[in-house]
């Protein structure tokens, strides 16, 4: 018996020996492996610009459909030619996209906030100050784009087993508080060249992101003063005035992914036919059509630029801060200078400001403008400058222009609903997202925060 | 201290290795015996009879005559103990004398009941059947080689009660064979269980490596084992039998035995097979020769170009032997089989040796080997649409000439490719190369001691390549351009097997047993797959191609356990025993790795071979718990990992949106059952009956986590589930006269299936298919849309043209609620989805009759049937959706008006979005195996092969009742792909699919045997 258990003794301790169970996986690397060395914290960096152009483009694909830039293309799936008529049923998939990829590009900017802070003493401090950077602004603008897609938004997420929703009240400071996290890491240590070079997606100037970001949401406060200041700080000449996300091949840019299939979707022909004659910036998006019709009817244009699956795709239209800065001059009471920026917009012609952006070469105003023919006139080059980038929504929201549905093949007008239903993802294991708001039956109508 | 011990203990191991050698020289002296078994009404000699010097390790295993030869017993007065499946054992003294060979002739009674056969299958240690709370099936080699199966599993069905074996699909070299043991037990697992070969745990994985059908099953890998090397196989179901197979014996356990071969001068036999498969019905389409305008329109039938009546060829030459020390079983093998779809082949080569040699009286070693090269020309089916070959069928219009023109093959309209043109121009070649080997050393240094160490290995390279050249399907790049794809998977199994046992003899009234042991598996996986769009027009490499992909994937799975178990008899009717498996296997959380899975059993013989009519009864019960693992494709799902996201032309990371589960932890089955044998008149009738009640807790599935965090998914325990239910088997010789005997075997298995609980919403468990795990419902239950009925009459509700309306549809029955509910007179179609069926049985069972004429006719019918589940019949949805509308009821819709048979126009577009519309009653009967065998034993063939040349005509699938519509009931869409890798979503709950299967072909086969 003895020899037996000595022998069983000595079998189970060369197997325990021979055969370790703590295995890697060397399929896909491990968050340890990531978030512990500068390489992996630079390619998060990388993760988070690439997700933040697709959560972007998801975002922005969607305000066109229930507003009235979008509609479906032949071979779309129904539920896209069910939300250009204002229809988004809960757990519609295109809807979902918008919030689950916001939400996995917010993760993302936590886990290279977290990793650029766990490996503080190994980044120049001009390297951490741009990951840290881009990790705010990216943040700062997909629960922005949040908060333009849902009634109430979760701000703290990052661990949490059930995320809590706020109201755009709270949610909105928390975007804006982002923002000057951004500002004051590239003003208190400017983004070294290493991070320009090698970590920022060519193309893309940081510096001017975060202005423009900081206006945006300031605008959208109320704050006149720092829409002001941080739309003056935005760079209009020279190429750093143009910040693009490039899309190299394989990689296909985010509307050319969208224009043909399933999920085809193409400007609608009455964007280009209520133009002010004259006009030129139609040009610039799309390539007029008289024949092309979408799935259930709506007069289309084909896209142009946006057609090719390389075609840069902007992070902002620089004019969008000219026309912010204007707002918030009209909103002082400065009639004159804000009717010279909305000018500067209205003329801006071949050559201009040396930058490719859409370009409407029309004359200046009339002279004699109010407050409130400005404040149309703004809308309006908003309407036409900045197609496509999802804002047109809002706007929609902010002017109780919301106009209820309208069923093909008649013509949308503006905003045909507030909100999208919430994310059934989060719904079905989250106690805590609220009942989906109602939608207005009497048009048009304003939205409740 | 610790480390003195092992060294000790090492050196000590070390010394026993060494110590068979020095024994050698100084062995007794010995002598042999030798002998005849014979089957005692009949007289003829039997094969395969187990003979042991009794109480030693010496045996043999008598040839196909029934001689056998012993040598190497030690002198002196010895007994042989003689065990035959089907037969009452027979211990016989004998005495051997040095210098003198011992004979001893040996007749076997037919008996149906026999406790003391020997198993080994969850008892770690060979143990008689008596011994043993849990009810163990086993399949001896007679049963298998007359069942003419091409592959084990098919030959197993129909033989084990509780084991639902179907044959998921008719693709050639076995089709893909799931094996559910006693009902649904897992999500992640799939419903496979363990199986080992010569005590080497196998890969039978039936996921493909290219989309050949995405979740179809051409074949699982069990097909490359010969079922002639077969000397016989153990079944035993779930966890009650199986707790010392730890954290993957949820499934239950299918041990298979070659033949070892035996001792005497080189014995041939050659089988040689010739044989012929065909589809056993055409299905109706669409052959109005008139259009929806009423015009002329030419129709075709396509089945009449895809299906051909197939030739299938196979030789098996075995030759064995043995000497004083040594016995051997060689054999070779090499069928060819074309499947009833053209273009379709399987082709299998395989030899095998097997060796036994003493080493000393006290050390045995047994060494197995078989290699084997397997060949499959597949073509797609299920779910590929693009390219797939019944997909096209069911969904091509019959109004297509699909005959090339100046050698360009037409396409059809709107889904799927022209079969000819697949027929002549896809290939879907696989190349599988595949070793099995052990080497088992066992060791008896005292007669109740003994130890037995196995390694084992099972190695399989798989290679699978597809060419679709250009121009071959519909729509634009990248398929269009063509693809030719070569993916290489290496899946290797290693384990080893320690086990010891002491007999501690008796004790006053009681003999106990104490075994303990070890076991360490491996399994490593690598796959490497390359993959080019854009082929030049000649040249079908991937080399050919312009637009490269490529892809790699390497996966280990380890498990180690350790294992003792206790055995107390009391006067060899008392059998008591208790055990315990502790667990540990590399998927799990270190935290939750080690797990312990005890059982418990007690058996006890209330009559033991009394004479009367009652001759045999034993009561049985056992409690045992057992594990399962994730497969393959979840196997690093402890793991919070990051996936690639490049981004500008840069690397990037970001978190993989599957959430790891650092806790994971394995799913865990506790079942017990209860059970009585029971032989009656003489042997005449046995019986057995069980009853087993099992519940899995912890299953494993993916809950959803809230999207809001970045995640969408992780793996985590789900819910409960229980399988309860009743396994019978009656065996009766009906008549037993010297020239006519007639026996039959009836199996019949009834098993409940239910989700007991689940902690998340009850959710799909086939992506896109309405199979779903609810809870309160059995696993797989259907879950879809519904026609509206009348509430108070429950009549159908049909619109203004007779046509169905699905429930609480807007388009269907009305704009608002009340407006449907009115119409319904209530509200019983406010729900859009309902369970509209079960796809599992109510019970299985199968009726074997046998029957002996004189001594050289045997005929044998074996009819298996399945009752009671509901199958969607989505080919025949196919049909009548509007891009093919080539379905008889469509037909319907041409016809004029008038005509009785009319349908209103829109009818089966209006049935499309009915789901329950395509459910279908699935039961059926099949003519599983029909044979008849003469021995041609005429003196001038005698001179030639000693015995006679056996010849055996038999059928497969010859018949099948069923009113079933589809081309087979049995055909699933699914195999068992579950955590297999380059699957999609699919779990072993994922039954009663007929869409675009392979049809299961009607085989006729007439084989030759000769020994000499």
């Amino acid at each position: 018996m003895r020899m037996m258990r000595q022998c069983l003794g000595a079998t189970a301790a060369i197997m325990l020996a021979a055969c370790n169970l703590d295995l890697q996986n060397p399929n896909q690397p491990t968050e340890g492996q990531v978030t512990s060395s500068p390489d992996g914290v630079i390619a998060l960096a990388t993760g988070l610009q690439g997700r933040f152009a697709q959560s972007y483009g998801n975002y922005a694909y969607m305000a066109g459909l229930v507003t009235d830039e979008f509609a479906s293309t032949t071979a779309a799936l129904i539920s896209i030619s069910d939300a250009e008529q204002g229809s988004v049923p809960p757990g519609t998939g295109i809807a979902e996209n918008v919030f689950n990829s916001i939400y996995r590009t917010v993760r993302t900017a936590d886990d290279l906030l977290n990793g650029a802070n766990a490996l503080a003493g190994q980044f120049d401090a001009g390297t951490r100050s741009g990951l840290r950077a881009l990790a705010f602004a990216l943040k700062a603008e997909s629960l922005g784009e949040a908060l333009q897609s849902y009634q109430q938004i979760p701000i703290n997420t990052f661990g949490q087993t059930a995320p809590t929703y706020v109201a755009r009240a709270v949610a909105l400071p928390v975007v804006r508080e982002l923002l000057d996290s951004a500002e004051a890491e590239i003003a208190a240590t400017p983004p070294s060249t290493f991070f320009n070079n090698n970590i920022l997606t060519p193309g893309v100037n940081l510096p001017n992101v975060i202005h423009l970001l900081r206006a945006r949401y300031a605008r959208m406060a109320n704050d006149d003063a720092t829409a002001l200041a941080a739309a003056n700080a935005v760079g209009r000449t020279g190429p750093s005035a143009l910040s693009l996300l490039t899309f190299p091949s394989p990689a296909v840019n985010f509307y050319a992914n969208v224009t043909g299939g399933t999920n085809g979707v193409s400007p609608r022909r009455q964007w280009r036919l209520t133009m002010e004659a004259g006009d030129q910036r139609f040009t610039w998006f799309v390539v007029p059509s008289a024949t092309a019709t979408g799935r259930v009817g709506a007069l289309l244009d084909l896209w142009n630029r946006y057609a090719n699956p390389q075609s840069p795709l902007p992070v902002y239209f620089p004019d969008e801060a000219l026309l912010i800065k204007a707002e918030a001059l009209v909103n002082g009471g400065q009639i004159v200078p804000a009717q010279a920026v909305i000018d500067s917009v209205r003329t801006d012609c071949t050559g201009g400001r040396g930058i490719d952006d859409p370009k409407a070469c029309l004359p200046p105003l009339a002279a004699g403008q109010t407050a409130a023919t400005l404040l149309d006139e703004i809308y309006r080059q908003r309407r036409y400058e900045l197609l496509g980038t999802g804002l047109r929504w809002e706007d929609a929201r902010r002017r109780n222009h919301i106009f209820g549905p309208v069923a093909a093949p008649g013509v949308p007008n503006e905003g045909q609903r507030c909100w999208l239903p919430y994310a059934l993802g989060d719904r079905n294991a989250n106690s805590n997202v609220p009942p989906d708001p109602a939608e207005s039956t009497s048009f048009p109508s304003g939205c409740t925060y | 201290m610790t480390l003195a011990l092992v060294r000790r203990a090492a050196v000590f191991c070390a010394l026993t290795i060494v110590s068979p050698l020095l024994l050698a020289a100084q062995q007794q002296a010995t002598s042999t015996v030798s002998g005849h078994v014979t089957d005692a009404s009949v007289g003829r000699g039997l094969p395969d009879v187990q003979v042991l010097i009794t109480g030693t390790r010496i045996g043999a295993v008598t040839g196909p005559n029934g001689e056998f030869t012993l040598t190497g017993v030690p002198i002196g007065a010895r007994s042989i103990t003689v065990r035959r499946i089907g037969y009452e054992p027979v211990v016989r003294p004998v005495t051997v004398v040095l210098g003198s060979t011992a004979t001893a002739d040996v007749a076997l009674r037919v008996s149906a009941v026999n406790l003391s056969e020997v198993v080994v299958t969850g008892t770690g240690i060979a143990t008689e059947k008596r011994k043993v709370g849990t009810n163990i099936a086993t399949v001896d080699s007679a049963l298998i080689s007359r069942a003419q199966a091409t592959t084990v599993d098919q030959a197993m069905q129909g033989k084990i009660p509780g084991a639902q074996i179907t044959q998921n699909s008719g693709s050639p070299g076995g089709g893909g064979i799931s094996v559910r043991l006693r009902g649904v037990n897992s999500f992640i697992s799939g419903s496979d269980p363990l199986y080992i070969i010569d005590g080497v745990i196998v890969n039978n994985e039936s996921g493909q490596l290219a989309d050949l059908g995405t979740r179809a099953n051409p074949q699982n890998r069990l097909a490359d084992l010969n079922p002639d090397d077969i000397e016989h196989i153990e079944v035993i179901r779930g966890a009650a039998a199986a707790a010392l197979y730890g954290s993957r014996a949820n499934n239950g356990v299918v041990q298979i035995f070659t033949k070892r071969g035996t001792s005497g001068k080189p014995r041939f036999t050659s089988t040689t097979r010739w044989g012929t498969s065909q589809l056993r019905a055409q299905q109706p389409f669409n052959f109005y020769p008139f259009d929806v305008n009423g015009l002329p329109i030419t129709r075709f039938n396509y089945q009449d170009d895809i299906f051909h009546r197939a030739p299938s060829w196979e030789q098996n030459v075995t030759v064995e032997g043995g000497s004083d020390q040594t016995r051997y079983f060689m054999s070779g093998n090499f069928g060819n089989e074309d499947g009833i779809m053209r273009s379709t082949a399987s082709r299998r080569t395989g030899a095998r040796v097997n060796l036994q040699q003493q080493l000393s009286p006290t050390l045995v070693a047994n060494v197995t080997s078989n290699y084997v090269t397997t060949n499959n020309q597949l073509q797609a089916f299920g779910e590929q649409n693009d390219y797939g070959i019944m997909g096209s069928l069911f969904f091509a219009p019959t109004n297509v000439d699909f005959r090339p023109i100046n050698g360009v093959y037409p396409l059809p309209p709107a889904l799927g490719t022209n079969p000819l043109l697949a027929i002549a121009r896809i290939r879907n070649p696989q190349t599988i190369e595949r070793f099995i080997g052990s080497t088992k050393l066992s060791w008896t240094p005292l007669s109740k001691f003994l130890v037995d160490y196995t390694i084992g290995i099972d190695n399989t390279g798989f290679e699978q390549r597809q060419f679709v050249p250009r121009n071959a399907v519909l729509g634009t790049a990248p398929l269009a351009t063509g693809r030719s794809q070569s993916v290489f998977e290496n899946n290797r199994v290693v384990n080893q097997d320690a086990v010891t046992s002491y007999d501690w003899g008796s004790l006053g009234s009681a003999e106990m047993r104490t075994t303990a042991g070890a076991n360490y598996t491996s399994q490593r996986v690598r796959i490497t797959q390359a993959t080019a769009n854009g082929l030049a027009p000649v040249g079908d490499l991937v080399s050919a191609g312009s637009v490269f992909s490529a892809a790699q994937t390497d996966v280990e799975l380890r498990t180690l356990g350790f294992y003792g178990q206790h055995e107390l008899s009391f006067g060899d009717k008392l059998f008591l025993s208790g055990g315990v498996r502790w667990d540990a296997s590399s998927t799990f959380a270190p935290s939750e790795r080690w797990q312990a899975f005890p059982k418990l059993s007690a058996s006890y013989v209330l009559v033991d071979n009394r004479a009367g009519s009652l001759n045999n009864l034993r009561l049985r019960s056992a409690l045992g718990w057992a594990g399962s693992q994730p497969g393959i494709l979840n196997a690093y799902s402890q793991f919070i990992t990051f996936t690639q996201l490049p981004f500008a032309g840069r690397p990037g990371f970001v978190n993989d949106v599957t959430f790891g589960n650092p806790n994971l932890r394995n799913e865990r089955a506790r079942e017990w059952e209860l059970g009585a044998d029971a032989g009656f008149l003489g042997g005449r009738v046995a019986a057995e009956a069980t009853y087993y009640d099992r519940l899995v807790s912890d299953l494993l599935f993916f809950r959803p986590l809230p999207t809001s965090t970045g995640f969408s998914r992780q793996f985590y325990p789900i819910g409960t589930m229980s399988n309860k239910g009743l396994e019978l088997l009656l065996k009766t010789t009906n008549v037993d006269a010297p020239n006519f005997q007639w026996t039959s075997t009836m199996t019949y298995a009834h098993n409940k299936n239910l989700v007991e609980s689940l902690t998340i919403q009850d959710f799909q468990s086939a992506g896109g298919y309405p199979n779903r795990i609810r809870a309160g419902e059995p696993a797989g239950v259907f879950y879809g849309s519904y026609a509206a009925r009348d509430c108070v009459t429950g009549a159908l509700l049909t619109d203004s043209l007779g046509r169905y309306r699905r429930s609480n549809q807007t388009a269907d029955m009305g704009a608002t609620l009340a407006i449907r509910e009115a119409l319904s007179h209530g509200t019983c179609n406010d729900s859009l989805n309902a369970v509209i069926g079960d796809p599992n049985p109510k019970w299985t069972g199968s009726f074997l009759n046998e029957f002996t004429l004189g001594k050289k006719i045997h005929l044998r019918a074996l009819l298996d049937g399945v009752f009671g589940n509901k199958i969607m019949n989505l080919s025949t949805r196919a049909q009548n959706a509007g891009i093919a509308s080539n379905s008889k009821s469509y037909e319907r819709e041409l016809l004029p008006y008038g005509d009785p048979r009319k349908l209103p126009p829109g009818w089966n577009a209006r049935t499309q979005g009915i789901f329950q519309y395509w459910i279908e009653d699935g039961t059926f009967v099949k003519l599983r195996e029909l044979s008849a065998s003469y021995t041609v034993d005429w003196p001038g063939v005698r001179r030639y092969f000693r015995d006679g040349v056996d010849l055996t005509l038999s059928g497969r699938n010859l018949a099948v009742w069923t009113n079933y519509s589809g081309y087979d009931p049995e055909i699933n869409l699914f195999g068992t792909n579950a955590g297999g890798l380059q699957s999609v979503q699919t779990t072993a709950a994922d039954r009663g699919f007929d869409f675009g299967g392979y049809p299961i072909p009607r085989v006729w086969q007439l084989s030759a045997r000769v020994t000499f």
